[in-house]
């Protein structure tokens, strides 16, 4: 074939000038108002990324000294009962069938209480901090050393999608950017052949606010999770069905040369550039994503650790789906991902408490199937990156969108939603292993010792990452945004 | 009360009304500049030009006409002009052929479509309720064809501010969608904390949004305190509040006359329907109910939630018995109408005398009765559902024995549910007490699956061939039938909210809705001459006044915000870049002069929003060309002076416009309900999944897309798609991986490869080189050069023609406003 006169070489070297010399340029469209205005946000001056538009991911360095690189957040979906968990509350196991003080008024989310109710499992003591932990996750109990337990959470909504949405993106209102988005876009990622943020949806759907959990809100799309699993990938990641190998190559050749001849007319125009190193990005994509999802190369003795190996019954087969996206989350985390988002539970079979964790009704029963799901493979993931020394970069969090009542519904075998008082935990880089931070009152009800917001929860995480949560900032509809709005302190007591 | 809320001369003094948004619009003088011989200069030039001149710069040279028709149709439809338009203006010699070319592209209905966008986007208008059900709102379509018909014929910009508020007051019922297009919250609970902080939200998003949209100012920044930067305190917000506190979201009736002509088109509708449903159950495969000890083949189509015939050989019989078995999903079953047939006749009806009794009913819901089983009225609302989670049974006694041939039975036949089907069941009939024949059960079907409705298709091949010739022609009509008797039934609904006469409103101490302090009257804002009503306003009233005062000639930000928005879709940035923040934290304009000559230019024209836009198309600021200066881009890289006019990339829905016209595949049709870029799973909770094959009826344009807010298309989506969770009065332009697969990768694009092919095929029959110059010039509504004419010659000779429209569908020049 004939190729056109000018040499590519200079077009190549000319784009990388493009790209990097005269980056401003669609910053300014990338960024929304530049230059104009000083944005200063209770006192302290915002502190906005510098996003080269042509490379949104790459890696940029935090505002402070940071204790994590990466952040693995583990979402219970449904919301998990931090009375039948982590939660040890012997006054509940005396006060078992006896009214709660005080609830004859009390209205939770579906009504009415009944009694006090102590959980179906057993509490024992674990590890050398002889913490009490339920026998319903008894792996993850075995981690308990190494766990940082916040026993004092508190949301501020005992509904499941703005819960969520509240965990998620600090607001309990759709259309905020998520945790994860707002940290790609402080940082971008140590990884330039996958997605810098990736959203693992539990193998059941998605959770209950679905994608919104892991939704760039008004920042830019770049920052939005990517979502695939073990089981899913990406969608249009793959080579068009009767596309040949070597007709794609030679297309995407022939596209890159279609673009640079068009870039030649507006030389330096950077978002030109930028689309024409997202199409690179997407070819290395192509390949590294089935690569970082393949588990075949997996050793036995991995998948035994998460309980990956054995099928069979319905809880091991679930479990072995879920065990299987854990194993994704720790090769995502091993090659530099810079925010996963693991999930478990989904609304999208059976409904409330069915293939989650919403036990209005039956809670012995729809436990002992969640229960076993979540344990081993979460705890062999964590196993898994303390042994490869990932923990020491890794900051794993743990989180549910609230708690649940220390009393069963009246006239039901389950527990209402309960934002007054829940248990979260984090673990690895930063924080200190087999500590528990906060408590509920006797009962498990409400947070009374040491309460920790969301917004705290959220403060934390930036904080961990060397990010101030006060000055990462996103200019929207009149307002400098902040994941953590107007609230929030680093918890500093749980900081190693 | 009244002291209290206007502004006293003292804060006023303070200046924190002297901000210059709040001041009047005046009619600013024109600076005098000079521009090269040939060229004439607008007022707007000579704003633009005084600002360039100052910092050492200029305007650009006109743009070539290529350019300034693709920059047209792009920006002003958000669709490339076709090979031939371009011609024509190309070799148009007459003087005024621009100006000519401008008033078509303002006639052209395109412009509607593709500006209502803009606007739905200010106001975060989506079809969907948003958090965890999502459930969508069928009827909220009615507002997007309002906001497109209002552009596409001018309405005063005054009118269509007073219209969204309210216009049920107005004559123009549906304009009030408005007020409830954002999100709302519908899980209910008995606990009033919930409650009240659900109306709470709901209420914001009304005052934050109208705030926003009309003044450009952050009232919403109020709810929990006074405004940090702005004269708003936390008192006006619940004033504003206070107008609003009657509106609720609802569907309500579109007032319009009957029609008799419709009843008659109804009528003979329902009964060709009816002889088509009889010849359509002749059509349906026997069913054979299972024997014991052998497996059933699979011949039938799996059960559905809206319409199951069982058809078997002739039977008398005094009743007919339907047991359930299992539940698809789980629950407890549910059935809007069990109908027996005897021939054309249903003998199972109460009032062919006919009586039901059941295992069980689910109390409490009046919807949900015995009765409803048999009462002739379709739809969750008239349907039984037994208090037996997976199973029960009901049966049906005729008031005399008959032979019956047939039964048919749905869950919801109006579609609105499709949860609680009976998967598997047993259908009997009995002709003396206490014997029972198994006539049909689910054997014989295909297990149900994400969608009963689609292996229909299955069971029709399985037919003798002449039988599914003819039952896939009576389905047809069916289904066309079907939906024009919707469509002519109902007396039309709008997504436009309903209204009441509200109790007090109260300050919220620091928001919190269980925090009530004194009690606020409805009061406009203190910015422009507050309106302070009565505690006990009627209703309609609040909002009249409202919608008065945002349109009053003297209020000095409707105007100005509006011709900022109107100049940041011409430019891609407004003169003001906050554009829903002409507050004290907002941007200060560039060009101050000229936006109030814009503003009061668009009062004196009768707010037209047509002429501002013809007034900006017939700038040399418009008309200049793109390319960049190496002076320019020292001086003012992100082009906020306009030393050239700013290229960028078009928006979501204009690429995916774009590529279908082009193709040839676009459908025109304009307004009524939306299409689906999804498959919908309607459980309690909705789920979206996002399409990927399309067909004809997806290829209208995308703002007649449904419009789900959180999920978004799955390939068009990545583009910095507003979801319409939050108001989005600026997109983000970024540029990530994902577009690059969605594009390079997608079926969606594959198809239209081909679509692109046969077209090129069809239109330029002569050879590849003549095909190639074609698509050039669809795509790009230029002449391909010779160096990509060779380059292109030789691509296609190897990997042929798909390949290269593959390419040109994917190219940044296709994605760009030049």
């Amino acid at each position: 074939m004939t190729l056109p006169a000018h040499p590519l070489l200079n077009r190549r070297r000319f784009l990388n000038d493009a790209a990097t010399g005269l980056g401003s340029i669609a910053l300014a469209h990338l960024l929304g108002r530049q230059g104009l205005l000083s944005a200063t946000v209770s006192g302290k001056s915002s502190l906005r990324p510098d996003i080269d538009p042509a490379r949104p991911y790459a890696a940029r360095a935090p505002h402070l000294n940071a204790r994590a690189k990466n952040v693995l957040m583990i979402f219970c979906s449904g919301a998990c009962s931090h009375l039948d968990t982590f939660d040890y509350k012997p006054e509940l196991i005396r006060h078992h069938g006896k009214p709660l003080p005080g609830s004859e008024k009390l209205i939770t989310f579906q009504g009415e209480q009944g009694a006090l109710t102590q959980s179906p499992w057993e509490f024992k003591p674990r590890g050398q901090s002889g913490k009490m932990i339920s026998e319903l996750v008894p792996h993850l109990a075995a981690m308990a050393d190494d766990i940082c337990f916040i026993h004092s959470m508190r949301g501020k909504t005992n509904t499941h999608g703005p819960g969520e949405n509240f965990m998620s993106t600090g607001n309990t209102l759709d259309g905020f950017p998520s945790v994860g988005a707002w940290v790609t876009y402080a940082m971008g990622s140590d990884d330039q052949s996958l997605p810098a943020y990736v959203a693992i949806p539990d193998p059941r759907g998605k959770p209950q606010n679905s994608v919104n959990n892991w939704a760039p809100g008004f920042l830019p799309a770049a920052f939005q999770g990517t979502d695939f699993n073990a089981s899913q990938s990406i969608r249009n990641l793959s080579r068009p069905a009767g596309v040949g190998a070597m007709t794609d190559t030679k297309t995407r050749e022939f596209l890159r040369r279609l673009n640079e001849r068009h870039l030649e007319r507006f030389p330096g125009d950077t978002e030109l550039a930028a689309r024409i190193a997202s199409y690179e990005l997407a070819a290395r994509m192509q390949l590294s994503v089935p690569e970082v999802a393949d588990l075949s190369t997996e050793p036995e003795s991995i998948l035994k650790l998460y309980g990956a190996d054995e099928q069979g019954t319905k809880i091991k087969d679930l479990r072995a789906a879920y065990a299987k996206n854990c194993i994704l989350a720790r090769r995502l985390i091993e090659r530099g991902v810079r925010f996963v988002q693991l999930f478990n539970g989904a609304y999208q079979t059976g409904g409330e408490g069915v293939s989650n964790w919403d036990g209005h009704k039956e809670l012995r029963e729809q436990y002992s199937v969640h229960g076993p799901v979540l344990d081993k493979p979460t705890a062999g993931l964590l196993e898994d990156l303390k042994q490869r020394g990932l923990l020491r970069d890794t900051l794993v969090v743990w989180c549910t969108e609230f708690g649940r009542m220390p009393t069963f519904q009246k006239g039901s075998r389950g527990r209402d939603h309960n934002p007054s008082g829940f248990t979260c935990w984090m673990a690895g880089a930063g924080v200190k292993p087999g500590y528990s931070h906060g408590a509920t009152d006797e009962f498990g009800h409400k947070a009374a010792q040491d309460a920790v917001s969301v917004y705290d929860f959220h403060a934390t995480i930036l904080h961990l990452l060397g990010l101030d949560h006060e000055r990462l900032t996103f200019y929207h509809n009149g307002l400098e945004r902040r994941l953590t709005d107007v609230h929030g302190s680093v918890v500093k007591e749980i900081l190693a | 009360m009244i002291l209290a809320l206007a502004a006293s001369g003292e804060e006023r003094g303070q200046g924190a009304f002297n901000h210059w948004s709040f001041q009047p619009v005046v009619r600013p003088s024109l600076p005098s500049i000079s521009l090269p011989a040939g060229r004439q200069a607008s007022p707007i030039d000579a704003f633009v030009a005084a600002r360039l001149q100052a910092q050492g710069l200029a305007l650009a040279p006109e743009a070539d006409r290529r350019t300034l028709i693709r920059r047209l149709f792009l920006v002003m439809l958000g669709l490339p002009p076709s090979p031939e338009r371009v011609r024509a203006f190309v070799h148009d010699p007459r003087p005024d052929a621009y100006e000519r070319l401008v008033d078509e592209a303002l006639a052209d209905p395109a412009y509607g479509e593709r500006w209502a966008r803009h606007w739905l986007d200010v106001i975060r208008f989506a079809e969907s309720n948003g958090f965890e059900t999502n459930r969508e709102r069928p009827n909220a379509w009615r507002f997007r064809d309002y906001v497109i018909q209002a552009l596409n014929e001018d309405k005063p910009y005054d009118a269509f501010v007073r219209e969204q508020i309210a216009g049920d007051a107005l004559g123009v019922d549906v304009a009030t969608g408005f007020l409830v297009g954002g999100a709302v919250d519908i899980v209910g609970s008995p606990d009033p904390v919930l409650t009240a902080q659900q109306r709470a939200d709901q209420l914001d998003d009304m005052v934050a949004t109208t705030s926003t949209a009309f003044l450009g100012l952050t009232l919403g920044c109020a709810r929990c305190h006074d405004h940090k930067f702005d004269p708003l305190s936390q008192r006006e917000y619940y004033s504003m509040s206070a107008i609003y506190s009657g509106v609720r979201h609802a569907d309500r009736p579109i007032r319009s006359e009957g029609d008799p002509a419709k009843k008659e088109r109804s009528d003979a509708l329902k009964k060709r329907l009816s002889e088509l449903d009889q010849e359509r159950i002749e059509l349906e495969p026997l069913a054979t109910p299972a024997i014991a000890g052998r497996t059933n083949s699979i011949r039938r189509a799996s059960v559905n939630a809206r319409w199951n015939v069982d058809r078997f050989a002739p039977i008398r019989a005094r009743r007919v018995r339907f047991t359930i078995r299992e539940v698809a999903g789980g629950g407890q079953p549910c059935i809007d109408e069990l109908e027996v047939f005897s021939g054309a006749r249903n003998v199972a009806s109460a009032r062919a005398g006919a009586k039901a009794t059941a295992s069980s009913t689910l109390p409490g819901y009046a919807i949900h009765k015995l009765e409803h089983l048999i009462d002739d009225a379709y739809g969750n609302d008239h349907s039984w559902i037994s208090d037996e989670a997976g199973g029960g049974w009901a049966e049906v006694e005729f008031a005399e024995p008959v032979v019956v041939d047939h039964v048919i039975w749905s869950r919801d036949r109006l579609r609105g549910f499709s949860d609680r089907v009976a998967a598997r069941y047993l259908i009997e009939a009995s002709l003396n007490p206490g014997e029972w024949v198994s006539v049909a059960d689910g054997s014989d079907r295909r297990p149900p699956g994400v969608s009963g409705e689609r292996d229909l298709e299955s069971e029709i091949v399985a037919l003798p061939p002449g039988q599914a010739e003819r039952r896939r022609r009576v389905e047809a009509e069916q289904n066309k039938i079907r939906d024009e008797l919707t469509a002519l039934a109902q007396a039309p609904m709008a997504y436009a909210g309903a209204f009441s006469q509200p109790g007090e409103t109260h300050l919220l101490h620091r928001g919190d809705p269980m925090q009530k302090k004194e009690i606020v009257p409805p009061a406009t804002l203190r910015v422009f001459s507050p309106i302070i009503m009565s505690p006990d306003e009627p209703e309609q009233q609040r909002r009249l006044r409202l919608a008065r005062w945002l349109a009053d000639p003297a209020n000095p930000l409707t105007p100005r915000v509006m011709v900022n928005r109107l100049w940041q879709h011409h430019f891609g940035v407004g003169l003001v870049d906050t554009p829903n923040d002409f507050g004290k934290n907002g941007s200060r304009p560039t060009h101050p002069e000229l936006l109030d000559w814009l503003a009061s230019e668009f009062m004196a024209s009768g707010w037209s929003v047509k002429a501002a836009h013809r007034a900006i198309l017939l700038s040399a600021t418009w008309r200049q060309s793109s390319a960049p200066r190496p002076e320019g881009l020292r001086g003012d890289a992100a082009d906020r002076l306009l030393w050239r006019y700013p290229p960028r990339r078009l928006e979501a829905e204009s690429i995916r416009d774009s590529m279908l016209l082009i193709t040839g595949a676009l459908d025109r049709r304009a307004g009524g309900p939306s299409f689906h870029l999804h498959e919908v799973d309607r459980e309690n909770v909705y789920h979206y999944h996002p399409k990927e094959r399309f067909g004809s009826e997806e290829f209208r344009r995308m703002v007649y897309a449904y419009k789900v807010r959180m999920e978004q298309d799955g390939i068009f989506g990545a583009f910095d798609c507003p979801d319409g969770s939050q108001v989005a009065p600026r997109r983000a332009s970024s540029t990530t991986p994902l577009q690059a697969l969605n594009l390079f990768n997608s079926r969606f694009l594959q198809d239209q490869a081909e679509l692109l092919c046969a077209r090129l095929q069809r239109e330029a029959p002569s050879g590849v080189d003549a095909r190639i110059r074609r698509a050039w010039q669809l795509a790009y509504a230029r002449e391909a050069s010779q160096e990509e004419l060779a380059d292109a010659l030789a691509f296609e000779s190897e990997q042929g023609l798909p390949a290269l429209a593959r390419a040109l569908l994917n190219s940044n020049e296709l994605l760009f406003i030049p």
